[in-house]
């Protein structure tokens, strides 16, 4: 039988983990192509933070290296990036002009920075936070800064401000919000975490943003809105991720805020299909991992074993770990009228937990500083258990409730979760 | 240089009316170490719960260590000047009447002695009384009565001779836990003993029963006279006792067959099963080795003095006084109720079991004491004491070593009087009471184990209570503190002694002074002791005469009564029952003592195992009023009388009769909001020994819904929690408290800081309904306190939470303690069964589930019951409802 042509543009942790799951279910019919425009192997994205801060070096964060693909007869074209969808034809063109035909095409282009409104970004020591070649060129600036700059209170921005900061730079994060990862943690978390970091010697500017970059070629200060001025020889961007859909939008694929799939992962074309931090599913985009891994499965049951089974979105929670300080959330995370919480605060330990419920039913968790039971609070809101009998013992984790009523879960699958 | 070797004395514990001894192990001024005194008659080596812990209540934390005036610390001279000035200028402007003392079954012979000699020969009033008028008057009237004198005929020993043992309103296994024990014993050697106990409630003496009689509250006295009426009818009279011993027989006889002709009648009257009564008399009639054992059940009545006279009247009937084996046998409650009586510390003796309506025994005194001014007429009772004072007509009160402010009935009252009185002088050893707190003048005064002297328990037996602390602070012994006083008023040749054995001496003269066999209590053998014999006085029971110098272990065996004839008198009872009835809606509140608590706590609550076994008010309610009243156990339960309230949490028990409700005497304004029940008693009186009715209280009964509950654990002592509800207990280390609310629950996290010892090192766990907060504070790290309440659900048990005060925690184990469960480890074990090996009630059941089956092999698997056996009757309990 002829082998069907596989195309996969873009060569992130998406396409790493699509090629495994392929892989694993003896994806013979299909002769695979994938595209990156970084050069070299799929890497670890979520390793750059300590990549920057010293504690681990490119090696280490290596997934795939091109020997692997070349053991697996995959075509890799790193470097490369396709530039051109050509559905009438079924081919894509690449930077470097290579024509390519496909069967079937996977689009895995991932997400760009976020940008920011400042004015005069171009000038040298500003960079993104997203790739290798970001986190060398902040190394080699940031050797040779006294003073730097974070935007993003998100928890890359956290991790760059703590690995430069790690370096001996003074380090100040400038993040929009009133409080550090407000899509993640309440106020009181949140602050729970600036006095902590602060305590590390980083500066916090919160609730402002930058008006605008000064400096003749090379940067020398940045300007807030209200008014300060900070100087600083580097500025990192971390304020967040958009999907990168340029090329399919330009191919006329269906795109809003990503490019639009379906349950089967399928573009508004049936032969396109996208995973990862591209697309958009109903309504929903993707940042954390675990989304992504279940992605690529049901992608490759689809395209090997000719499985439909449709995508369903499930909550995920963020259990991350900031700098050595654990954090948990799941569900909603902000107070609200038609919300029961309970909290537990110990400030002297930087311990404080919140739970919030609606109608006796866990809807919510923030963890910070002891992120223990956070598996069990994730599954507790999936499970939507009545609790009213449990409160407040729900607070104090799994054992303090299961002597209680042992029908709760008692293990839990856990799943490999991280941004 | 300091003497660290150990040392160890003989004395006798300061609880009950037992009168066991002790021997105390001492090191370094403190007392480490108790055990029962082997070769003591009362005990034999054998200790109660309450007496093994006395090491444990000696500290001196609470302790009143310095003279005040008006909260104020003051000298020794400035407080007896004042004390000396206000008496003399009372006594001088309005007459001797215008003072009295309240003393204390607590105190020892010599203090009793001294304040009774002062107060009738020398001040000229007979205004000195004591809480025993609480405890056991109508059984002295009782027996002055019928034998012309306050004479014990029995002694425990007839514990082990009777065929027939009648508990009559007595709670022996929790009150009077040694005795019990050793009925226990006799009973297993010899099972064909009968026991039966007459009690409203079926409490843990009934273990031992053979039948319990749940007879009406307050009813005894019919049964009695029941009983008297059913011996006639059975020929089972003593006809010649009856003719040569005895008087009035044919009055009472009369009068008891008018009330209880027949069976029938008299179980109609008492509200048990006719057959039960049978049952009852058939074996009273046939077991001439009878034993009537009586309690506060039947003296603390309206009618009590009638009730101990019906009981006695069947003795005297069936000739079965003094014999060994068979005697009614009234037992004290207090360690020297019996000692008191004997010097004349009740304001209608004289001394020396002599009485003032007897000219020939007002002489003798006088002319003994050479008294300057001597009391004429019997002075106030108790009761009558405190309305007099609130009246305005006794215008200065010196309080010695008790609590009225909590034990008298109308505590309102009472708090009233000693507010209004210009002048309340208090001797205590503790510094907050609920009685000092009205005082004007404290004196500190030493206690157990500091004080030397004699006490007499509930056999005749004078026991040597030795003191072998060095005495905290300033305190004084009292004898010392009045002698001085005395000395002041002017008096000081008459009260010169310099040793307790001086006064010892005195008295026992006095017991002999033109005595020759006219009067019960002679103890002139043991007068003229030096000191060192006196010191080394071996337990003996009075009367100590020239012709019996070791002691007279029962009176009476030769039919010759103290009376004008030399018979025994019967006396026609006209049974009654409780003087306030019940109106609709109302219920019967009887009132005792719990297991391992002393009256009102002063030293008992100290000991955090005595606090164990029950360590809040409670109300025993019976499994038809609670399911009327939607009452479950534990709920908070409020009873009302008199204006007053009393707050405890509900035990529906099926030993409770429907209609009555018991509840603990203990609790008091220092342990509890509203823990103080004697506040719902009315004062009614008997109107011959002055004894209140405290057992039979009409009470409201109101089931609470509190809007939250609580608890605290606290390093330091807080006063007054600021809850309407609390209750304290004292742990190892810091305090414990049930909270409840019954208002709008509070705004938590300011609340508890506005009252809670504050730090800076706090943690919180919120609701945003309010319904739940819990919170702990911590100094250097170290739990200071925590608190939890809830507005719904239960709250985690306290015991592992009490281990925890003053600990260092780790961040996750701060968490943890606000769930109010250990993470993992040592189990809860419940609440705690056996206090003197700390075994609680999961274990028990846990050692049950692996094969205990009985008492014997609980106790050789867990040791619980194996010291002091008091909670055997609730092992049983255990193993007969598993």
């Amino acid at each position: 039988m002829e082998q069907q042509k596989l195309v996969i543009i873009g060569n992130g942790m998406a396409t790493s983990r699509l090629l495994d799951e392929l892989l694993s279910r003896g994806a013979s019919s299909y002769q695979i192509t994938v595209f990156g425009e970084e050069p070299g192997g799929a890497y670890n994205r979520i390793q750059l933070s300590p990549l920057l801060a010293g504690e681990t070096d490119r090696k280490s964060i290596q997934l795939k290296t091109a020997a692997w693909y070349k053991n697996h007869a995959i075509r890799l074209h790193s470097g490369d990036a396709v530039v051109q969808i050509d559905r009438a034809q079924r081919r894509v063109i690449s930077q470097n002009g290579r024509v390519c035909d496909y069967d079937q095409l996977i689009l895995a282009t991932g997400s760009r920075p976020a940008r920011i409104a400042a004015a005069n970004q171009a000038l040298a020591g500003i960079y993104d936070f997203r790739t290798e070649q970001d986190v060398e060129q902040i190394i080699t600036q940031g050797a040779c800064s006294r003073e730097a700059l974070v935007v993003g209170g998100g928890l890359l921005g956290l991790e760059a401000a703590h690995a430069l900061a790690k370096k001996g730079l003074k380090v100040t994060l400038i993040h929009r919000g009133d409080w550090l990862m407000n899509r993640q943690l309440d106020a009181c978390a949140g602050e729970l975490l600036r006095a902590e970091l602060a305590a590390r010697g980083i500066r916090f500017v919160l609730g402002d943003e930058i008006s605008h970059f000064e400096g003749e070629t090379v940067l020398q200060a940045a300007v807030l809105k209200s008014g300060t001025r900070l100087n600083a020889q580097l500025a990192v961007i971390a304020t967040g991720i958009t999907p990168n859909c340029t090329l399919a939008r330009a191919a006329g694929l269906d795109c809003d805020r990503g490019l639009q799939v379906d349950d089967l992962l399928r573009s508004s074309d049936a032969t396109i299909s996208a995973l990862g931090e591209c697309i958009e599913h109903r309504g929903r985009t993707f940042g954390l991992v675990a989304p992504i891994w279940e992605q690529a499965r049901l992608l490759a049951d689809r395209l090997v074993r000719g499985l439909a089974t449709p995508y369903r979105d499930a909550p995920v929670p963020t259990k991350l770990k900031v700098s050595g300080i654990n954090l948990f959330s799941a569900g909603e995370y902000l107070d609200a009228p038609e919300l029961d919480s309970l909290t537990f605060s110990d400030p002297h330990s930087g311990v404080y937990r919140k739970l919030l419920l609606r109608n006796n039913r866990l809807v919510g968790a923030v963890l910070y500083g002891d992120a223990q039971d956070g598996h069990w609070y994730f599954e507790l809101i999936q499970r939507q258990d009545d609790l009213s009998d449990l409160k407040p013992a729900l607070m104090f984790g799994r054992p303090e409730c299961s002597d209680d009523n042992p029908s709760l879960p008692a293990t839990l699958a856990i799943q490999e979760i991280a941004v | 240089m300091k003497n660290n070797t150990e040392s160890s004395t003989l004395t006798t514990c300061p609880y009950c009316g037992v009168g066991c001894g002790v021997e105390a192990r001492i090191s370094d001024n403190r007392l480490i170490a108790v055990s029962g005194d082997a070769s003591h008659p009362a005990n034999k080596g054998r200790l109660c719960v309450k007496g093994s812990a006395l090491h444990e209540t000696t500290g001196h934390q609470g302790r009143l260590l310095y003279p005040q005036i008006q909260g104020q610390r003051v000298s020794w001279d400035s407080a007896l000047d004042k004390v000396v000035d206000t008496f003399a200028r009372l006594i001088d402007q309005h007459g001797p009447d215008s003072v009295a003392f309240y003393l204390s079954g607590q105190i020892l012979t010599e203090d009793y002695y001294v304040a009774n000699k002062l107060m009738k020969g020398f001040i000229g009033s007979a205004n000195v009384d004591t809480n025993s008028r609480l405890c056991m008057s109508s059984a002295v009237a009782g027996q002055k009565r019928a034998f012309g004198s306050d004479t014990v005929p029995a002694c425990y020993d007839d514990l082990d001779e009777a065929d027939l043992v009648v508990l009559v309103g007595s709670n022996a296994a929790w009150a009077h836990p040694i005795l019990y024990q050793r009925l226990v014993r006799a009973k297993q050697a010899r099972p064909d003993i009968q026991v039966v106990v007459l009690d409203p409630r079926r409490t843990a003496t009934c273990d031992l029963a053979d039948r319990h009689l749940a007879l009406k509250p307050g009813s005894d006295a019919f049964l009695f006279n029941g009983l008297l009426s059913y011996l006639a009818q059975a020929n089972a009279l003593d006809e010649a006792y009856i003719a040569q011993h005895c008087e009035g027989f044919d009055a009472a006889l009369e009068q008891a067959q008018r009330q209880c002709p027949d069976l029938i009648t008299t179980a109609a009257h008492c509200g048990l099963d006719p057959a039960d009564v049978q049952w009852l008399f058939e074996r009273f009639a046939c077991t001439e080795r009878s034993l009537t054992f009586y309690s506060q059940g039947i003296n603390q009545s309206s009618s009590g003095t009638d009730k101990a006279n019906a009981i006695i009247n069947c003795h005297l009937a069936t000739g079965r006084v003094g014999k060994p084996g068979a005697s009614p046998f009234s037992i004290t409650g207090q360690p020297n109720a019996m000692g008191g009586r004997e010097v004349g510390g009740l304001a209608n003796q004289l001394a020396a079991h002599m009485e003032f309506g007897n000219p020939t025994h007002l002489e003798t005194v006088a002319d003994f004491w050479q008294a300057p001014r001597m009391a004429q007429a019997p002075g106030l009772k108790a009761v009558d004491l405190f309305q007099a004072i609130e009246r305005g007509d006794v215008k200065a009160v010196w309080i010695i070593g008790t609590n009225p402010a909590v034990s008298l009935p109308d505590s309102a009252q009472v708090r009233r009087a000693l507010q209004r009185c210009e002048l309340v002088v208090v001797s205590d050893c503790i510094e907050q009471t609920d009685t000092t707190a009205l005082a004007d003048v404290l004196l500190p005064a030493t206690t157990w184990a500091e004080k030397n002297g004699t006490v007499t328990n509930s056999e005749r037996r004078i026991s040597r209570q030795r003191g072998f602390l060095k005495a905290p602070g300033e305190a004084r012994h009292d004898w010392q503190i009045l002698c001085d006083f005395a000395t002041r008023l002017g008096f000081g040749d008459a009260f010169a002694y310099q040793h307790p054995a001086d006064i010892f001496d005195e008295h026992a003269r006095l017991s002999g002074y033109r005595n020759q066999g006219s009067r019960d209590f002679d103890i002139s053998a043991l007068a003229e002791l030096s000191r060192s014999q006196y010191d080394a006085l071996a337990p003996i029971q009075w009367p100590v005469t020239e012709a019996s110098p070791e002691g007279t272990a029962r009176m009476f065996a030769d039919g010759h009564y103290f009376t004008p004839s030399g018979r025994a008198r019967l006396l026609p009872i006209a049974a009654r029952m409780p003087a306030n009835p019940c109106r609709d809606g109302d219920f019967v509140l009887n009132t005792g003592r719990s297991r391992d608590q002393w009256h009102t706590m002063t030293r008992t609550a100290r000991s955090p195992r005595l606090l164990d076994h029950c360590d809040e008010p409670y109300i025993e309610i019976s499994e038809r009023d609670a399911q009327q009243q939607r009452i479950h156990s534990g709920d908070l339960v409020s009873l009302s009388a008199l204006d007053a309230e009393y707050i405890g949490r509900a035990r529906v028990s099926p030993n409770q009769q429907p209609g009555s409700l018991f509840a603990p005497i203990h609790w008091n304004d220092r342990y509890a909001s509203h823990g103080a029940v004697d506040a719902l008693v009315a004062a009614v009186t008997d109107p011959v020994s002055g004894q209140p009715e405290l057992k039979q209280s009409p009470v409201r009964m109101l089931g609470l819904r509190p809007r939250w509950q609580g608890m605290l654990l606290s390093l330091d002592a807080i006063e007054t929690p600021a809850s309407d509800y609390w209750s304290r207990v004292t742990l190892e280390q810091g305090e414990r408290y049930a909270l409840a609310g019954f208002s709008d629950r509070p705004d938590w996290s300011d609340w508890v800081k506005s009252w809670l010892p504050a730090s800076t090192d706090l943690i919180e766990l919120l609701d945003s309904r309010a319904n739940h907060y819990r919170a702990a504070a911590f100094r250097d790290g170290r739990l200071l306190w925590v608190f939890i309440a809830s507005c719904e659900g239960e709250l985690p048990p306290p015991a592992w939470l009490s281990t925890q005060l003053g600990r260092s925690l780790t961040t996750k184990e701060r968490m943890q303690l606000l769930s109010g469960r250990p993470s993992e480890g040592a189990p809860d074990q419940g609440a705690i069964i056996c206090s003197c090996f700390q075994v609680g009630e999961k274990r028990i059941r846990q050692a049950m589930k692996e094969g205990a089956n009985s008492v014997e092999s609980l106790g050789k698997a867990l040791n619980c019951g194996t010291n002091c056996g008091s909670c055997i009757p609730e092992l049983r309990a255990l193993i007969a409802h598993a």
